[in-house]
C-alpha cells in the first residue's frame, strides 16, 4: 500500500497537471459548445504560441509574460482570421473537424520548416522550482498555471452568465435563428468567441513553452485527453472544463501511484465512459 | 397619423410552394390587428415574413417608412420588430431571467417591469427555461419580446394549447398591453370571439390571401362572415 | 444556394488536404555526379510525425554519405541517387511507400527506415520483392527474421542479455556499487524488451530490484511516478525511455527536490539530456561518440565535420554527430561495400556477399553471419559530464582523464 505522502504528492501533481488539460480544454469547449465548431487546430495554435515564446525568450531575451502580451493578441487575430474562413464557407460541425485538422497539419509543417523537427527547450531557472508544504512539494510554475486557468475559467463562466454578450452567445448556441430574430448578431459574437478561443490557446502556449520541451509532433500529445476533458466538463462550460481537467489529471496520477503507471490512459478514458453513461447532474 | 407598418404585395413561400400571395396591410401607431383564419392558410407565414425567417418572393414591408424586407432578422429586431413565435421557442438552457436579459434592449420595458407584469416569472426567475409549464412559457415568450422594447409586437397564436383558465389570464394580459398600454401589434388567433374585443381591426386570410379586412367590432357583429370564413358558430 | 455552398466547402477542404498531402509527399532527391545512368536507391524516413526529430539527423547523414559515395566511385561507377520519401512516422505509410518505390519508381535498391515499427513494415515489403534491407535501429534483433535484412548497428543477437551485463559491470566497478535499483520503462516494445532483460540480469547478479514500473508511451505527467521513485530511493535508476521521457522524469524528480543517485537512460534524446540541468552523470549506451578513439577511425573526422556544417545550416540545435547519425552512415557504408564487393546490383548477390564478408563501418569492423544476421555486440557506456557525453566504459574506450562517476 502506498504511503499517505506518496498519495498526497500524486494527488497534488495530478491536479496541477490537470490544470494544463483544463486550460487547453477551455478554448476548445467554448467554440465547440457555443459555435458548434470543433477546432482541432487549437493545439497547433497553442504550440505556435509556445514556439514564439521560446523564440522571443531564447533569441531576444524577452520574458515570457512580456511575450504573452504580444502573442496573445496576435493569437486573437489568428482566431478572427480563422473564423473568417468558417464564416465565409458556412462551415458546419463535421466540416470544421476536417478543415481545422488541415490547419493543424499546415501549422505543424510550418513550425517544422522554421524551427525544425528537433527538440526545443526554453530553459528558465523557474521551470522546475517548487516549494514545500508539510511533506509535499508544490511546483511553482504548474501552480501559477492552475491559478491562471482558474481565473480564466471563472472569468469566462461569469462572462457567459452575467453579460449581455455571454447570454446572447448561449442563446444563439441553443437556437441561432430564434436568437437572431430577437436581435442577437450571432455572426459578430462568433468572431469574438473564436478570437477568444485562440487567445486562450496563446495563454496555454506560454505555459507549454515553459513546462514542456517542444517538438512539432507534440501538437497531438494532448488531443485525446483534452477531448475527454471537454466532453466530461460539458461543451461550452468553462468551469466544467477546468474541473474535468483536474479530475482526469488527479485520477491518472493516483492510478500511476497506486497501480501500474501504464494504467493512466485507461483510467481517463474509462472515466469518460462512466461519466457519459452515468451522466450525473452535478457535472 | 403615419402607418407604422405597411405591407404591399407580399408573396412568400417555402421552396417552390407559394403560401402567401399578394398580401397588403397597414397598421397605424397604437393599433392592434387581429389576423384570423383556419389552420394552414398562411398566418404564421405572414408573421414570419415580417420577422424575416421565411423566404420572401416579392413585395415590400415598410416599418416606420423604411423597407425592411431585405434585411436579416437581427437588423429587423434592432429596428423594433418583436416576436412571440407560435412554438414559443424559449431558450431552454437559459434561466427565465436570462431568457429576458439575453435579448433585452433599453426602453420602458425593463426586466423589473416585465416581472411586475408577470409575477409568476419573477417567482421562477432562476429556474431553467425548460422547467416551465406551457402557460409560463407563453408568458416568458411575451415578456422576452417586450423586453426588446419593440415598436411592433407580433404574437402568433398565443392561446394555442393552453388550459382555459390560463387563456383567460393571457387575454387579460393582451387587453392590458393593447388597450391600456397602447402597443402596436398583430395577434394571430383562431378564437375570433376572444380576440376581436381586444383588437381594433381584423383581417381574415384564406389560402394565402386577404379575404376580409375591417374593424374588429363590425366583424364581431357579423356572424355570417365569421361562420363563412372561420367556421365559428354564433353564440 | 445550399448546393453551391456545399460544393465550395468540399473544394475548400479538398484544396487544404491536397496542399497538405503535396507538401508531405514531395520526394526530396539527393543527387550528384559520376557517369552513366544513376543507381536509384529508395527509402523513407519519418520526416514528419512523432519520430521527426531523429529523421532530420538521418537525412543529413544520408546526404553526406551519398555525396561521399559519388565523390568516390558511386555504385559500380554509376552515380547514386537517393529517393527519399516521408513515412510520417506511420508504419502503414512506410509500407505503401516502399511498395511504391519498388514497383512505381523502380528503384534499384532500398535503404531501411528508422525505428522498429516502420522497419518491420518496410521489411515485409522488401521480403515480398526479395530486396536487401539494411537498418540501424531495430532494438529487438530476433524480430529481424528475413534472411536479406541486415543490421548496421552492432547490437549483437541478444542485447537483452548482453547490454544489462555491460551496465552492471560498469556499476560494479564503482567504489560503492549499487545494491538496489528501480527499473522504469516505457511500454514501447523495444524499451520493454530491454527493461525485462535488465530486471532479470540484475536479480541474477544480486542487485535488488525494488520496483519495476511500466508507463504508456506518450505519458504526459511523470509527477506520480517521480514520487514513487523518490520514496523507493534506489541506488540505481534504470529508465527505459524514448526521446524526451528521460528529461521529463528527471524534471519531475527535481520538482520533488530529489536527484537520482546513479541513473541510466535507454534511448533518450541525447542533446536535450546532456544540456538539461538534471542531466549530470546520466548514463546511456552508445557505439560511437565524436571523441577519441573514434575520431581517428578512417573518414570519421571528415564526416563529423560535414555533419556539423549541415546540421548548423538546417538550424538544428544539437549539431554534433552521435551514435544515431552514425547508424545511417554505417547503413550506407555497408551498402557501398556490398555492391562494389559483389560487383552487382542484384539483391541475392549483395545479401550473399554481406553474409560472407566483414564491413569496416564507422562503428568499426562488423560481421553479419550470426543469428538473425547479427554479429558481435560492441556496446559502450557514455555519461554526461559537464554537459557533454563522454565514453566511460569499457575503460579502454574512455578518453584520457575521463572516468565513470558514481553517486
Ligand atoms: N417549413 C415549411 N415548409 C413547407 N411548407 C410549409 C412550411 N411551413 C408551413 N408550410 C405550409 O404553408 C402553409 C401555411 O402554413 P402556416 O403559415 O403555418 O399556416 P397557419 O399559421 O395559418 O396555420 C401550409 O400549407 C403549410 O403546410
Ligand atoms: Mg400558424
Amino acid at each position: 500500500m502506498p504511503s499517505a505522502t506518496l498519495l498526497g504528492q500524486a494527488l497534488i501533481s495530478g491536479v496541477l497537471a490537470g490544470g494544463m488539460y483544463g486550460l487547453l480544454a477551455l478554448g476548445l469547449s467554448l467554440s465547440w459548445g457555443l459555435l458548434r465548431l470543433v477546432n482541432l487546430s487549437h493545439f497547433a495554435l497553442a504550440f505556435l504560441a509556445a514556439y514564439l515564446t521560446y523564440e522571443l525568450g531564447t533569441n531576444y531575451h524577452v520574458a515570457p509574460w512580456w511575450s504573452a502580451m504580444l502573442i496573445v493578441p496576435a493569437m486573437f487575430a489568428m482566431g478572427l482570421a480563422q473564423h473568417w474562413i468558417f464564416d465565409k464557407f458556412k462551415v458546419n460541425e463535421l466540416a470544421s473537424l476536417l478543415i481545422t485538422f488541415s490547419f493543424a497539419i499546415i501549422l505543424e509543417v510550418a513550425i517544422q520548416l522554421y524551427w525544425t523537427a528537433d527538440y526545443r527547450r526554453y530553459e528558465t531557472h523557474y521551470s522546475t522550482m517548487s516549494f514545500k508544504v508539510g511533506p509535499f512539494y508544490i511546483p511553482v510554475l504548474e501552480l501559477i498555471l492552475c491559478l491562471v486557468a482558474g481565473v480564466l475559467a471563472w472569468g469566462t463562466w461569469l462572462w457567459l452568465r452575467k453579460t449581455y454578450v455571454g447570454k446572447a452567445l448561449r442563446a444563439a448556441a441553443e437556437d441561432a435563428d430564434i436568437a437572431a430574430a430577437y436581435g442577437v448578431d450571432h455572426k459578430k459574437l462568433a468572431y469574438l468567441l473564436s478570437g477568444m478561443g485562440a487567445a486562450y490557446a496563446g495563454i496555454a502556449g506560454t505555459f507549454i513553452a515553459l513546462i514542456a520541451t517542444l517538438a512539432p509532433a507534440q501538437i497531438w500529445t494532448w488531443l485525446g485527453v483534452v477531448f475527454a476533458v471537454v466532453i466530461i466538463g460539458r461543451l461550452g462550460n468553462p468551469l466544467g472544463a477546468l474541473f474535468a481537467g483536474m479530475l482526469i489529471g488527479a485520477s491518472e496520477s493516483i492510478a500511476m501511484a497506486v497501480l501500474s503507471p501504464a494504467w493512466a490512459p485507461v483510467v481517463s478514458f474509462s472515466l469518460l465512459i462512466v461519466i457519459l453513461l452515468w451522466d450525473p447532474e452535478w457535472l | 397619423m403615419a402607418d407604422l407598418l405597411a405591407i404591399e404585395g407580399l408573396s412568400a413561400g417555402y421552396g417552390r410552394a407559394v403560401v402567401l400571395s399578394d398580401v397588403s396591410l397597414r397598421l397605424a401607431e397604437g393599433e392592434a390587428l387581429a389576423v384570423l383564419g383556419r389552420n394552414g392558410v398562411g398566418k404564421t407565414t405572414l408573421i414570419d415574413s415580417i420577422v424575416g425567417v421565411t423566404r420572401r418572393i416579392s413585395g415590400s414591408i415598410l416599418l416606420g417608412g423604411r423597407d425592411i424586407a431585405a434585411l436579416p432578422p437581427e437588423q429587423r429586431a434592432a429596428l423594433g420588430v418583436g416576436w412571440v413565435p407560435q412554438e414559443r421557442n424559449i431558450f431552454r438552457s437559459l434561466s427565465v431571467e436570462e431568457n429576458i436579459t439575453a435579448v433585452a434592449r433599453p426602453g420602458p420595458w425593463s426586466l423589473q417591469r416585465v416581472f411586475d407584469f408577470f409575477p409568476r416569472l419573477k417567482e421562477r426567475r432562476h429556474q431553467a427555461g425548460s422547467s416551465l409549464s406551457g402557460g409560463e412559457q407563453q408568458m416568458l415568450a411575451i415578456g422576452r419580446a417586450l423586453a426588446t422594447n419593440p415598436r411592433l409586437l407580433l404574437l402568433d397564436e398565443p392561446t394555442e394549447g393552453l388550459a382555459p383558465i390560463i387563456v383567460e389570464e393571457l387575454l387579460r394580459v393582451l387587453t392590458a398591453l393593447f388597450r391600456d398600454e397602447g402597443l402596436t401589434g398583430i395577434i394571430v388567433e383562431q378564437q375570433a370571439r376572444k380576440i376581436l374585443p381586444i383588437t381594433h381591426r381584423a383581417l381574415i386570410l384564406e389560402r394565402g390571401q386577404v379575404v376580409h379586412a375591417g374593424a374588429s367590432g363590425e366583424l364581431l357583429a357579423d356572424a355570417a362572415m365569421l361562420e363563412r370564413h372561420l367556421g365559428v358558430t354564433a353564440g | 444556394m445550399t448546393n453551391r455552398m456545399g460544393a465550395w466547402r468540399r473544394r475548400e477542404i479538398l484544396a487544404g488536404l491536397a496542399a497538405t498531402a503535396g507538401m508531405l509527399a514531395a520526394p526530396a532527391i539527393v543527387r550528384a555526379a559520376p557517369s552513366g545512368k544513376p543507381v536509384k536507391i529508395g527509402g523513407t524516413l519519418s520526416l514528419t510525425g512523432f519520430l521527426a526529430q531523429t529523421a532530420v539527423i538521418h537525412k543529413i547523414a544520408s546526404e553526406i554519405m551519398v555525396e561521399e559515395i559519388n565523390v568516390r566511385n558511386g555504385f559500380l561507377g554509376r552515380p547514386v541517387e537517393f529517393v527519399l520519401l516521408d513515412d510520417q512516422s506511420k508504419p502503414d505509410v512506410a509500407r505503401s511507400l516502399y511498395e511504391k518505390l519498388i514497383t512505381v519508381d523502380k528503384v534499384d535498391l532500398i535503404q531501411g527506415p528508422y525505428a522498429t515499427a516502420p522497419i518491420l513494415a518496410a521489411m515485409g515489403v522488401a521480403q515480398r520483392y526479395g530486396k536487401v534491407i539494411i537498418q540501424n535501429s531495430m532494438g529487438i534483433p530476433k524480430m529481424q527474421t528475413y534472411e536479406r535484412a541486415f543490421p548496421a548497428t552492432p547490437f549483437g543477437s541478444e542485447p537483452d542479455k548482453t547490454y544489462p551485463n555491460v551496465i552492471l559491470d560498469a556499476m560494479a566497478s564503482l567504489p560503492t556499487p549499487p545494491k538496489s535499483m528501480v527499473v522504469l520503462t516505457s511500454k514501447f516494445p523495444s524499451a520493454q524488451f530491454m527493461a525485462l532483460g535488465m530486471k532479470e540480469q540484475a536479480e541474477k547478479r544480486g542487485v535488488k530490484v525494488l520496483m519495476y514500473l511500466e508507463y504508456e508511451s506518450g505519458n504526459r505527467d511523470f509527477g506520480a511516478i517521480a514520487a514513487r521513485i523518490k520514496e523507493a530511493n534506489p541506488d540505481f535508476l534504470w529508465v527505459g525511455s524514448l526521446g524526451l521521457e528521460s528529461n521529463q522524469v528527471l524534471e519531475s524528480l527535481r520538482k520533488l527536490d530529489y536527484a537520482p543517485k546513479n541513473h541510466f537512460h535507454l534511448y533518450p534524446a541525447p542533446g536535450p539530456l546532456a544540456l538539461s540541468p538534471d542531466g549530470n552523470n546520466a548514463l546511456c549506451s552508445t557505439f560511437l561518440e565524436p571523441a577519441e578513439p573514434f575520431m581517428s577511425r578512417p573518414g570519421v573526422a571528415r564526416i563529423a565535420g560535414e555533419f556539423k556544417e549541415k546540421a548548423t545550416k538546417a538550424n538544428l540545435p544539437y549539431t554534433t554527430i552521435d551514435a544515431q547519425a552514425a547508424g545511417m552512415v554505417s547503413q550506407w557504408q555497408m551498402l557501398e561495400a556490398a555492391v562494389n564487393g559483389s560487383g552487382s546490383l542484384d539483391d541475392e548477390k549483395i545479401a550473399a556477399w554481406l553474409k560472407k564478408n566483414r564491413v569496416t563501418t564507422i562503428y568499426g569492423s562488423l560481421r553479419f553471419d550470426g543469428p538473425f544476421n547479427h554479429g558481435d555486440a560492441s556496446q559502450l557506456i557514455k555519461q554526461v559530464q559537464d554537459k557533454e557525453w563522454r565514453v566511460v566504459w569499457p575503460k579502454e574506450f574512455a578518453a584520457p582523464g575521463v572516468a565513470l562517476k558514481g553517486a
